[in-house]
């Protein structure tokens, strides 16, 4: 299980970092970096949170 | 799979216009979409099925965005009513500079501003709320981003208010507005650099178009979308936030005592009262939703008020709880075509509602007044007959 981010579709709103810091954060230039891709069972939740509030659909989780 | 039961709601009648949420609870509870032979379109009334259709671009197009053809026509080769691969494009130039990225630079000039005004307000101890924070506020930051001067200034309200107007059903609201509309259109169509002030986002725009970054024409009509989209809309939720903490002054306190619930508090408002409540969008196949199917080619409302208060989605819908922060609402719609300028919104609504939670213990309101507008609800007059400050 991993998170898909649609690079070109990402406007850096931020709300999947809010819901999701351990998992992805804006840097200083306001791009989103993911910190972990891969995932483990224990993070699913909270991934599918930040995939549910990015409000131009440009994460997944694959 | 079977066909949508009907209703005989009309969406643009002055009395559902001004108070839409008894006829979207009936249309809600009659199926998650509805055909209505009063407006000749199909209704999508749930949240999951609203939600589903703002992803779904391949089968809900925005070539009919708007609720009458000559809009859908004016509006093409926008981005706003296009759709993927000639969006992607178009929106990428729409939102370089309108992106939270971009617009950090504005963020401690926008919480001045809000803060010097509201200030003033409180000092002055009563006040109309719509004209004095409402439409005073985006107008300024609106005007400045984009470097209006001069007579343009003084028409942009009018110019956003009738934008929205005409995306409306031809009515008698969309005829009398196409002329001020066609006042903006015109005006776009023929602005150039100079016109507007150096250093601002609308002059970036037109030296981006020079440097061939932003394809070639598409200045004027970015200018027209950030004016046509962007400042109607954020008047009315400014004029609801004022209005909404007036009515629960139990959820301004609970602001006051956390300000980290300053964007929980404007996500909640805009679930509760989203600008705009109704958006078009056009079949491009015969599609089943939810097992009921709205035929190819039909014109679709998307009923973002409706699914913003579903009982399926949000426990206690009709209930204004900021503690909620329902971070999904569709008011900015969502997906490919998610509000282009919703970084700046929040921007702007939040450092309101921050300087309002500094500033004020309570508003003592007068009746609103509300007047029947096709696309974007909002209250035209609010007294604010007195301010206990904070």
């Amino acid at each position: 299980m991993k998170i898909v981010l649609d690079r070109p579709r990402c406007e850096g709103h931020g709300l999947c970092e809010e819901a999701a810091p351990q998992l992805m954060h804006l840097d200083e230039h306001g791009e989103l970096v993911l910190d972990r891709e891969e995932l483990a069972d224990t993070d699913a939740s909270t991934a599918q949170a930040a995939v549910r509030v990015c409000p131009v659909a440009a994460l997944r989780i694959a | 799979m079977s066909t949508p039961p009907t209703s005989d709601v009309d969406l643009f009648a002055d009395d559902v216009v001004v108070d839409p949420y008894p006829a979207y609870a009936a249309l809600r509870e009659l199926g998650p979409v509805v055909r209505l032979p009063a407006n000749d379109l199909y209704a999508l009334t749930r949240y999951e099925v609203v939600r589903g259709a703002l992803a779904d671009w391949e089968s809900f197009s925005s070539t009919s965005i708007a609720f009458n053809p000559a809009a859908n026509e004016a509006l093409t080769g926008t981005s706003l009513a296009s759709d993927p691969p000639e969006h992607t494009r178009l929106r990428a130039a729409l939102t370089e500079n309108l992106t939270p990225r971009a617009l950090r630079g504005l963020k401690g000039r926008i919480e001045a501003k809000a803060d010097a005004l509201v200030a003033e307000l409180v000092d002055q101890g009563s006040f109309e709320a719509v004209d004095a924070l409402a439409r005073a506020f985006p107008l300024e930051v609106v005007a400045d981003l984009i470097g209006f001067t001069g007579h343009v200034r003084t028409n942009m309200l009018r110019w956003g208010q009738a934008a929205m107007q005409v995306i409306g059903p031809m009515n008698r609201r969309t005829a009398e507005n196409f002329p001020v509309a066609g006042e903006l259109y015109a005006w776009c169509a023929q602005v150039t650099a100079d016109d507007l002030a150096p250093g601002s986002v609308g002059r970036g725009i037109f030296e981006a178009e020079a440097r061939g970054a932003v394809p070639g024409g598409t200045a004027g009509h970015i200018i027209h979308q950030y004016l046509g989209a962007g400042l109607d809309t954020t008047v009315a939720a400014i004029g609801n936030v004022v209005a909404l903490f007036a009515e629960h002054p139990e959820q301004l306190d609970l602001v006051r005592a956390d300000p980290s619930l300053v964007p929980a508090a404007f996500n909640e408002v805009l679930r509760h009262w989203p600008p705009v409540n109704a958006w078009g969008r056009r079949t491009t196949r015969d599609v089943v939703v939810d097992g009921l199917v709205v035929p190819a080619g039909a014109q679709v409302a998307l009923l973002l008020g409706a699914g913003n208060r579903d009982p399926r989605h949000y426990d206690d819908p009709d209930a204004f709880l900021v503690a909620r922060n329902p971070v999904d609402h569709l008011a900015f719609g969502y997906g490919p075509h998610g509000c282009a300028g919703q970084g700046l919104a929040r921007l702007e609504a939040h450092a309101v509602i921050d300087a309002l939670a500094r500033r004020v213990r309570r508003l003592v309101v007068g009746p609103e007044v509300r007047v029947p507008a096709n696309i974007t609800r909002s209250i035209e007059r609010l007294p604010v007959l007195e301010v206990v400050p904070a």
